[in-house]
């Protein structure tokens, strides 16, 4: 199964955000996109997942259309994203967001929550230990009571990643997973991101600005420009392309080595 | 002090208004949608309830005179309705364009019972509502029924409500009040959700309708002017929006406290002040929860078990350490 993109576009009033851009991403491999800020990134993120529908072009989940399904739908399809800026559920305990994100919609209606049949209070023990397996695997079982807005910008962006998980998705897109976390995190992200893909074919499409994580882990990567696709293909391939060099490195550089 | 049928008037009417606390907060606390509209739900409940028992001979249009067993529920089911109706455009709108349209609505309720006077007796309302047990109970003895109807009314509120809040349901519905976009990308149908929400809030607060009605003795529509919608919300902030026991504590803190003042004994020519000074000493008792318990007697926080961040484990992580010092906690 694969992410399929044709053609998209994305425009802002007179701005291209998104400039029929067409791109193959399979569902179980490691895909980044980089760019430099404003190169459409976030958009098109925002395009997949539903949240800002394309002008122009379509976007495929395996053989299913999704370009103008509503968030939510595209959600349920098995594509999971995560957000730049992690918010979050403000007030909920990382537990509480966590099995929040595992709740299935037969346990999220008002006569469900009267008469909690034996089928939800079976899934929320489940999702429980999963929450726990899940926190620990990501070093942070001992946040689990803490409300979200008590945690530290680096531990929210791992409870994006844990949150997500807990949804069973088909594939991950991950909007800067390694902004703001701390190096040794980012270690155990990129192993992580890796295993998931490796040993349960769950694949992940990422943008962030830390190259050097990036590179290690993507199995192939996308550069757009401006809103075009500039250039793909293995991280080894990228790294030594000049136009790449010139547009994202040659510009950015210097701004991308301290993230 | 004053005589016991007294309060137990003033209790029974804080249990009412504790019911219907507990309703908003389902949809308000939880649900995050700011509903200004209470008073137009209760509205439609009590002349549903009304319309359906009253004495054929007083001569309204539609009097089938059914039972009040089988007219309570379907009050609730028919506010239930009503608020369908009123969500399912009203949600379209976020927050404060919410909550006008909620108000608008609730005012456009009132106005259709005037209106329709053939249906409803209009301004002239409806006397003598139905009450149950009073074959068995009579005179002031039946003030302790009705005090009890209320308090179990109360009663079974706190426990519908407390269900919904410590249920699955509940924790979506505060995960997407705190953050619709994240709750979208997980799948969750959020409109859905809300609506559904919103009905449950009609039908909770159609069934406490006829409780009002018990209590109140004769219908007619300035009773649902917005000031109830007003004292409701003022109860269920100062006893804690998003927690459990909030608009139990608050309205009960609230009523009494409110009748407490009516009771103050001044000179006769005097009472006019007394009668304005009562709006002020309950904006007096709201600004003193505010400003000492911000978050209400009750707060979310207690109701749902956040625990504290543990130690060791520095806020900040992608800072040096000494910074995190200064801004952790």
């Amino acid at each position: 199964m694969e992410l399929v993109l044709d053609t998209v576009r994305k425009t802002f009033g007179g701005v291209v955000a998104v400039d029929d851009v067409s791109a193959v991403m399979p569902q179980d491999r490691v895909t980044a996109l980089i760019g430099p800020n404003g190169a459409g990134k976030t958009t098109l993120f925002n395009a997949i997942t539903g949240f800002d529908p394309p002008d122009r072009g379509s976007i495929s989940f395996g053989d299913q259309r999704i370009d103008g399904l509503p968030p939510w739908r595209v959600a349920e399809l098995g594509l999971i994203r995560t957000f730049q800026t992690p918010v979050g559920f403000t007030t909920l305990t990382v537990r509480e967001s966590l099995l929040a994100a595992a709740t299935p919609h037969f346990a999220e209606t008002p006569l469900g929550a009267l008469g909690l049949s034996r089928k939800a209070r079976d899934h929320e023990r489940a999702s429980g230990d999963r929450a726990e397996e899940i926190s620990a695997e990501l070093g942070m079982a001992d946040l689990l009571d803490v409300r979200t807005d008590e945690l530290s910008a680096g531990d929210r962006k791992l409870l994006e990643f844990a949150r997500s998980l807990m949804a069973e998705p088909k594939m991950l897109l991950l909007d800067e997973p390694a902004a703001a976390v701390a190096p040794a995190n980012i270690g155990r992200l990129s192993q992580l991101v890796r295993r998931l893909c490796d040993e349960r074919g769950l694949g992940s499409l990422i943008i962030d600005h830390n190259l050097s994580f990036l590179m290690q882990i993507a199995d192939e990567v996308h550069v757009l420009d401006r809103g075009a696709l500039l250039a793909s293909g293995p991280p080894a391939e990228i790294a030594a392309n000049p136009d790449v060099m010139r547009v994202y490195l040659g510009e950015d550089g210097a701004k991308d080595s301290e993230a | 002090m004053t005589n016991p049928i007294f309060w137990v008037g003033v209790l029974t009417l804080a249990a009412i208004y504790a019911s219907l606390a507990m309703a908003l907060n389902v949809e308000s606390g939880w649900g995050g949608m700011w509903d200004l509209g209470i008073a137009g739900l209760l509205a439609a409940g009590s002349y549903c309830y009304v319309i359906l028992t009253a004495d054929p001979d007083l001569g309204m249009r539609f009097a089938p005179g059914l039972s009040m067993w089988v007219a309570w529920p379907l009050s609730a089911l028919f506010t239930g309705l009503v608020a369908f109706a009123i969500g399912a455009p009203a949600l379209r709108l976020r927050r404060e364009y919410f909550l006008i349209t909620t108000l608008a609505f609730a005012e456009i309720i009132r106005q259709l019972v005037v209106i329709q006077a053939d249906l409803t007796r209009g301004t002239l309302g409806v006397p003598n509502i139905n009450r149950p047990f009073d074959s068995f109970v009579t005179g002031r003895d039946y003030n302790y029924v009705l005090l009890g109807i209320a308090v179990a009314a109360a009663a079974v509120m706190y426990l519908v409500t407390r269900q919904i809040g410590i249920s699955p349901f509940g924790r979506t519905l505060r995960a997407a009040r705190d953050n619709e976009a994240v709750a979208l990308a997980l799948g969750k149908r959020v409109n859905r959700m809300r609506i559904k929400t919103f009905v449950l809030a009609g039908v909770l607060i159609g069934a406490t309708a006829p409780v009002y009605l018990f209590y109140i003795r004769a219908v007619s529509p300035q009773l649902f002017a917005p000031g109830i919608t007003f004292t409701v919300w003022t109860a269920l902030v100062i006893g804690g929006l998003g927690s459990i026991r909030g608009g139990l504590a608050g309205a009960f803190v609230l009523i009494v406290f409110t009748e407490a003042v009516g009771l103050i004994e001044v000179d006769p020519s005097h009472i006019n002040i007394l009668v304005a000074i009562e709006p002020f000493m309950v904006g007096l008792l709201l600004v003193l929860v505010l400003r000492f318990r911000p978050d209400g007697l009750f707060s979310e926080r207690s109701a749902f078990g956040a625990g504290n961040r543990p130690a060791g484990r520095s806020a900040g992580d992608s800072r040096p350490a000494g910074a995190a010092q200064g801004s952790g906690g």
